[in-house]
């Protein structure tokens, strides 16, 4: 498992293995993009060709404001529920009320179409940046608090007997088996919630009638045709959201180092 | 000791089903005592009553003069799977720390112990080792030794070998005597093997299923300490035969 240590030219070789082919794919893209928008002279505000997107997001001005703004919606939105979704899901693997009673009102309030409920927040929340975290939040709780009941249930009960069989006290039990076992369950559902974030913010800034931030940038840019910076706030988006998930991959690997692929399978 | 202990098992929407009924065993002090009996006979449950995991719906057990319960209050029960059911993020070290952990043990010296214990088993190289980089059967090694990391007195083996290939199998019997002789405690070994039931028991209890009943309770004539060779000797195989017919029929 550990790699010995690579040469530079090892390195490369194995650099290009993995980006070589969808650096490949991309290039010819772009090339028949931009050359069939020039044959066919495609205007502007229909498809811009990618140098014109290029030209436009040097040109823009805010781009890092307006990224900013959204990055931080969804990240608060994901972090509160980062935090609650685990203490909920910790709650209903353990007790039998949170599990019946509450848990079905969970997957019910999920079934809602999130645009259906933004606009309520904006009227309970106002203009600000709270009802967009609010969305985020709400998006990314779902795939959170259930990937981690998950994990939360499913100690092996023959490791809980032991623990019982010594009296181990619950609290005891929660602590040194339950987590650490929920654990990449949690990170699961973090990685799923990332990139819901990312949705939330923008559907929260589509209903949510600010002047900042990408999704607003989207609507506005929209309204004016200005189509290549629409290209610019889509790629930011989509780039923003890979960088999330990569992000969580190196934090997962870290705290779980024993949950590796070859591990899962063995105990 | 159990007597005239039944167990039936109450389930929603169906007969309820009987797992055991009328067991009288009389398990001694620092015997290794062995319970084969096909799949199915109920001779896991009876790990699960006398661990007091579950009450029994019927008659009563006696542990050292006192119920179940006290028993449990004093941790004198050490547990073996048939799987070793280590924790994925503890070294083997940390796995055979955890019932030390939980029970108080002497903080400064628990280290120590484990490290002695692993060394009982020959993984004493292993001690930092993750179990995923550990084979089948030196996990199982580990989990022998957690079974006896916070000094019980009673070892409770549900199936602890079957998991594994006949030569690491036999490997881990010898291992095990090892161990066993050396902390001489009470072992009750729950086996669909009577080979192994034969080679490693003091005592053998045949178990008949549906509900599970004791047939017959045949004590082992082979000197301890045991040895491989003694597999293949006249004795063996005669005791071997009597109790194959008594589960056969």
């Amino acid at each position: 498992m550990a790699a010995g240590r690579l040469t530079v030219g090892e390195m490369a070789q194995a650099l290009r293995e993995q980006y070589g082919p969808p650096l490949q794919f991309l290039v010819v893209v772009i090339a028949v993009w931009e050359l069939g928008a020039w044959a066919l002279e495609i205007p502007n505000w229909l498809l811009p060709p990618p140098h014109r997107i290029l030209q436009r997001f040097l040109e823009a001005r805010n781009l890092t404001y307006h990224t900013a703004v959204t990055l931080s919606e969804a990240l608060a939105g994901f972090a509160l529920s980062a935090i609650l979704g685990p203490v909920l899901a910790a709650g209903i693997a353990n007790m039998r009320f949170l599990e019946r009673g509450v848990f079905p009102y969970i997957v019910l309030a999920n079934a809602v179409p999130i645009v259906a409920i933004a606009p309520l927040l904006t009227v309970w929340l106002g203009y600000g940046v709270a009802p967009k975290v609010a969305v985020a939040m709400i998006i990314s709780f779902f795939p959170i608090v259930t990937n981690s009941a998950r994990g939360f249930a499913s100690a092996d009960y023959r490791i809980v007997r032991l623990m019982q069989s010594l009296n181990a006290s619950r609290f005891v039990i929660f602590r040194k088996i339950q987590v650490p076992t929920a654990l990449p369950y949690i990170f699961a559902g973090f990685k799923i919630s990332l990139s819901l974030s990312l949705i939330g913010a923008v559907v929260g800034e589509f209903y949510g009638g600010g002047d900042k931030g990408l999704g607003y940038l989207i609507t506005a840019t929209a309204a004016q045709f200005d189509t290549p910076l629409l290209f610019v706030a889509v790629a930011i988006l989509a780039l923003s959201g890979v960088a999330f998930f990569q992000i969580a991959t190196v934090f997962e690997r870290r705290l779980i180092y024993w949950a590796t692929a070859d591990v899962a399978t063995q105990r | 000791m159990l007597r005239d202990v039944g167990l039936v098992y109450r389930r929603r929407g169906r007969e309820p089903l009987a797992a055991l009924r009328g067991i009288d065993l009389d398990i001694r002090d620092r015997e290794l005592f062995a319970v084969v009996g096909p799949t199915g006979c109920g001779k896991s449950s009876l790990l699960l009553l006398i661990s007091g995991i579950l009450d029994p719906t019927a008659g009563e057990i006696v542990i050292r003069g006192g119920p179940v319960a006290e028993a449990k209050a004093r941790t004198e029960f050490g547990f073996i799977f048939q799987d070793a059911v280590l924790l994925p993020w503890r070294t083997a070290l940390d796995n055979v720390r955890l019932p030390l952990e939980v029970t108080g043990y002497d903080a400064a010296r628990r280290d120590q112990r484990c490290r002695e214990l692993l060394a009982f088993v020959h993984l004493e190289r292993f001690a930092e080792a993750m179990p995923h980089e550990l084979s089948g059967g030196m996990k199982q090694r580990v989990a022998i030794v957690r079974a006896l990391a916070h000094n019980p007195s009673i070892l409770l083996m549900d199936e602890p070998f079957a998991a594994l290939d006949e030569i690491t199998k036999r490997k881990l019997h010898l291992d095990f005597l090892e161990v066993w002789e050396r902390e001489h405690k009470t072992a009750i070994l729950i086996t669909h093997d009577l080979y192994e039931a034969i080679f490693l028991a003091d005592r053998v209890a045949v178990m008949t299923p549906g509900p599970g009943r004791i047939r017959a309770i045949v004590p082992v004539d082979l000197p301890r300490p045991r040895t491989l060779e003694m597999r293949d000797s006249e004795a063996f195989v005669r005791q071997a035969r009597a109790v194959r017919e008594l589960l056969e029929g």
